[in-house]
């Protein structure tokens, strides 16, 4: 092609022929697919709005609701203060010791679904695979199979979390291993080290950072998810709340509730305190343990040269050390776990899982057992469609680039802080025992849960657009309604869809286990199947909750790709 | 549109603009006239004040001293509405072209007339036939008429920025702003685009500024020289009868092989200066 031919000729051009010249527009048919599925899911998501009535009649009558409840309960209490300590370090150290044993059992599981570690593509699919399944039964199913196997007490627990923590940190930890810099475990293998020592030489080191971060981010989660595990008899704060809900005492259990509550704000505030200290590049010397050791009067120290120099940084991260070691031997104590059903589960193994297979419907019907699953998806479609409108607006006028001053920012940025620290299944055990709802106030609760997590990541994502664009119209005229839509929006589109479909996913699931505390749909059933030991009925509600997620999470990496 | 009269207005009235970021000063005491119809060329490395020179001229920009006229308006005073119908009448060419890489061809080259429409526009929906006709006509003059439905970032580097002129063409601009336009390009889509700045130019009676740091384009190119070192102007001059020679005097360098002013030379003498 030469210059000449290329160029555009002034005089041949003919601006009114340009039109009829033009090529039609044509989409490809897969984004018209895609397309026509998103608009089949927005019209379901707002026929699930109105099948769960959520409405604002309905919400005045249950405000009505509320204030008669409180008029009759009067004030919350608590558990006598003994008691609540040994709850409260119950309940952390169950989870504490559940994500541990995700996290240590995550890293030959990402080894193997990394791209670039794994031994071969059997085992990178089998282990993506086990990822899968472990993220998609919901934790509390889990919890619900151990308490048969194991005795009653903290093991049922510990094992739930961990093997449902299993599927998002392994997957989150196989995809920062795919993205590390190769050079290093080139050059250790260069210089003969066996595969092994690439790993731990090469590849970890890059990866801790990653790793750690969705540890304490997965902690934080299981917090918050642990109040259910109660309500399958599982030991810690959860279950005491569900006694009290049992035998009607609203005053003790709203009390235990917001105990959690206070719980997970300050597991929030202590594992953004270890993120800081763990992954902070530049210790500024005024974190929490600096401040610790300047009161015991420790400052760097002068060694021999043979030896690693006690700094300041070693001494602190040695008090770190061993706090977080002392914390884990005292998390096993408290849970007091009975090591020897380990060794008696495999003589129950046979017979448990007999009382699973084959599956059944119990003695409801596939309708009736269909139409709560139906009920379930419209809880997590009406949930989600609120929080995606609520979120565009507090997401984007939390964004710097698109809020009209500093100070909307940072206003809309602690509204999405505040609603992160409410853990959605406390929010909708209060508004269902408050207001009396069922189905809506788990919807609501959903919904406003959300908000936290979604207007945030929105935020993050529009802030991280090119800003060339929006210059470029700010240049050619446009308003700031304009610059937002013509070119923040169409930039942020991509994270906006991939973001609602997480959203989505993480619905359905929460929406299955909100059945269980009385917001409708499949989980109030999975409940009782579990509790009037109706196993073959468990394998049923499981297999459809497992087929729905994996159906949602595929739609969604159909979207993401179409999307690009 | 002839006569000498209408030459001799002046579009473009920069006085004594002086801008300062934190610690660097990027403008120093910097005055410019441009006359309707003019092609300027800004010379200069980069740091030397040139992208924010014509960052002022369209009002992105405000100076800590001095005055920015542009078509009679004072562009440092403007706010909200007016200063929003100065930019429509002012192209900007951006070096990294900023288009949307999501958005069609055509979408891009429609955002360019966002000022003539009231409210946000998302898509192509919502813009009148009569702009959306435009805005083929202006593709068709840069020739990218049959990309016009195709994903912006599926482009060239060359027909990005040839779609970036035909978004600034979308305008009906009086003046069009070139910041750098072939920086990011190979020498032969530079050709391209520089030809076709300069054809539109003489062809709609566009008053052009644009930079750039290659002083055998700049020559070639430009009716007039306006070079900026360190913030200030070095040297204004018509391009007629001007050789390379004498614009390296004037900045007192060497050339280099490439033609370019020559980085290193630069930047040590600015040393030594200290």
């Amino acid at each position: 092609m030469t210059l000449a031919l290329d160029r555009p000729q002034p005089g041949e051009a003919d601006a009114a022929t340009a039109p009829v010249r033009a090529p039609r527009h044509r989409a490809q048919p897969e984004k018209i697919a895609a397309g026509l599925t998103l608009v089949a899911l927005v019209v379901a998501s707002v026929l699930s709005l109105v099948s769960v009535d959520i409405s604002l009649p309905q919400m005045a009558a249950s405000w009505s609701n509320a204030a008669r409840f409180f008029d009759r309960v009067g004030v919350v209490s608590f558990p006598a203060p003994g008691e609540l300590l040994y709850l409260t370090g119950l309940t952390v150290g169950l989870v504490l010791l559940g994500t541990l044993f995700a996290a240590f059992c995550s890293v030959p599981l990402a080894w193997l679904a990394a791209a670039n570690t794994s031994p071969g593509r059997g085992w990178m699919g089998l282990a993506r695979f086990l990822g899968v399944l472990a993220r998609s039964v919901p934790d509390v199913v889990f919890a619900m199979v151990f308490v048969l196997m194991f005795s009653l007490g903290t093991l049922p627990g510990i094992l739930a979390i961990g093997i449902h923590s299993i599927g998002m940190i392994s997957k989150m930890f196989a995809d920062a291993i795919e993205q590390i810099d190769e050079g290093p475990r080139l050059a250790i293998r260069a210089a003969g080290g066996s595969s092994s020592q690439e790993f731990c030489a090469g590849v970890l080191p890059q990866v801790l950072p990653s790793w750690v971060a969705t540890v304490l981010h997965r902690n934080d989660i299981n917090l918050r998810g642990s109040v259910i595990l109660g309500y399958v008899g599982v030991a810690g704060l959860g279950l005491e709340m569900s006694y009290a809900f049992k035998s009607l005492n609203y005053s003790l259990g709203l009390g235990i509730a917001l105990v959690i509550f206070m719980l997970c704000v300050v597991m929030e505030i202590v594992s953004s305190a270890i993120r800081v200290v763990m992954l902070g590049q530049s210790p500024t010397g005024r974190g929490l343990g600096d401040r610790l050791l300047r009161r015991l009067g420790v400052t760097g120290m002068k060694a021999d040269a043979s030896l690693r120099p006690w700094t300041y940084a070693r001494v602190r991260n040695v008090v770190w050390g061993v706090l977080a070691t002392l914390i884990v031997v005292g998390s096993v104590w408290i849970c007091d776990i009975k090591w020897g059903d380990f060794l008696m589960v495999w003589s129950y193994l046979p017979e448990t899982a007999a009382k699973f297979w084959p599956p059944s419907f119990g003695s409801y019907t596939a309708p009736v057992m269909l139409a709560a699953m139906g009920e379930t998806i419209a809880i997590a479609l009406a949930a989600t469609i609120l929080t995606i409108v609520a979120s565009i607006v507090i997401g984007s006028l939390a964004a710097r680039n698109v809020a009209p001053s500093s100070r909307v920012r940072s206003g809309m940025r602690l509204v999405l802080v505040s609603i992160r620290g409410i853990p959605e299944i406390i929010l909708a055990i209060v508004l269902i025992v408050v207001t009396g709802l069922g189905a809506q106030a788990g919807t609501i609760a959903l919904a406003i849960g959300g908000v936290g997590l979604l207007g945030k990541l929105l935020a993050d994502s529009l802030e991280e657009v090119k800003p060339g664009p929006e210059q470029a119209l700010t240049a050619a005229g446009a308003t700031r309604l304009q610059v937002y839509a013509g070119a923040t929006v169409p930039q942020g589109m991509t994270a906006l869809v991939g973001h609602s479909f997480y959203m989505l996913d993480t619905n359905i699931r929460a929406a299955t286990i909100l059945g269980l505390v009385g917001g409708g749909g499949v989980g109030y059933y999975l409940l009782n199947a579990g509790q009037g030991s109706r196993y073959d009925l468990v394998t049923t509600i499981v297999a459809m909750i497992l087929v729905t997620v994996l159906l949602v999470e595929g739609l969604a990496m159909w979207m993401r790709r179409v999307f690009r | 549109m002839t006569g000498t009269a209408l030459a001799a207005e002046p579009v473009i009235d920069v006085r004594g603009v002086t801008k300062t970021f934190g610690e660097t000063t990027a403008l120093k005491d910097v005055s410019l006239t441009v006359a309707r119809g003019e092609i300027v060329v800004l010379l200069g490395l980069s740091g030397s004040g040139k992208s924010t020179l014509l960052r002022h001229l369209d009002g992105l920009d405000r100076p800590d001293t001095g005055t920015v006229t542009v078509l009679g308006a004072a562009v440092s005073r403007l706010r909200g509405r007016s200063l929003r119908a100065l930019r429509g009448q002012v192209g900007f060419v951006f070096q990294q072209f900023e288009l949307v890489g999501s958005l069609t061809v055509l979408e891009n080259v429609l955002s360019g007339a966002l000022f003539r429409v009231r409210g946000p526009r998302l898509g192509l929906w919502g813009y009148r036939l009569d702009l959306k006709l435009a805005a083929l006509g202006h593709l068709d003059r840069v020739g990218l008429l049959a990309q016009s439905y195709q994903r912006a970032d599926t482009l060239s580097g060359g027909q990005q920025q040839r779609v970036g002129i035909a978004r600034a063409l979308m305008q009906n601009p009086c003046i069009l702003l070139a910041d750098e336009p072939v920086a990011s390009l190979d020498p032969e889509s530079s050709a391209q685009v520089m030809a076709l700045i300069r054809e539109i130019a003489i062809d709609s009676g566009l008053t052009v500024v644009c930079s750039l740091h290659q002083v055998d384009l700049a020559l070639s190119w430009g009716d007039r020289i306006v070079g900026l070192r360190h913030g200030e102007v070095v040297l204004d001059t018509a391009t007629q009868g001007l050789s390379k020679q004498n614009v390296m005097e004037i900045y007192g360098r060497v050339t280099t092989s490439t033609g370019e002013l020559d980085l290193q030379t630069f930047t040590s003498s600015r040393d030594n200066r200290r």
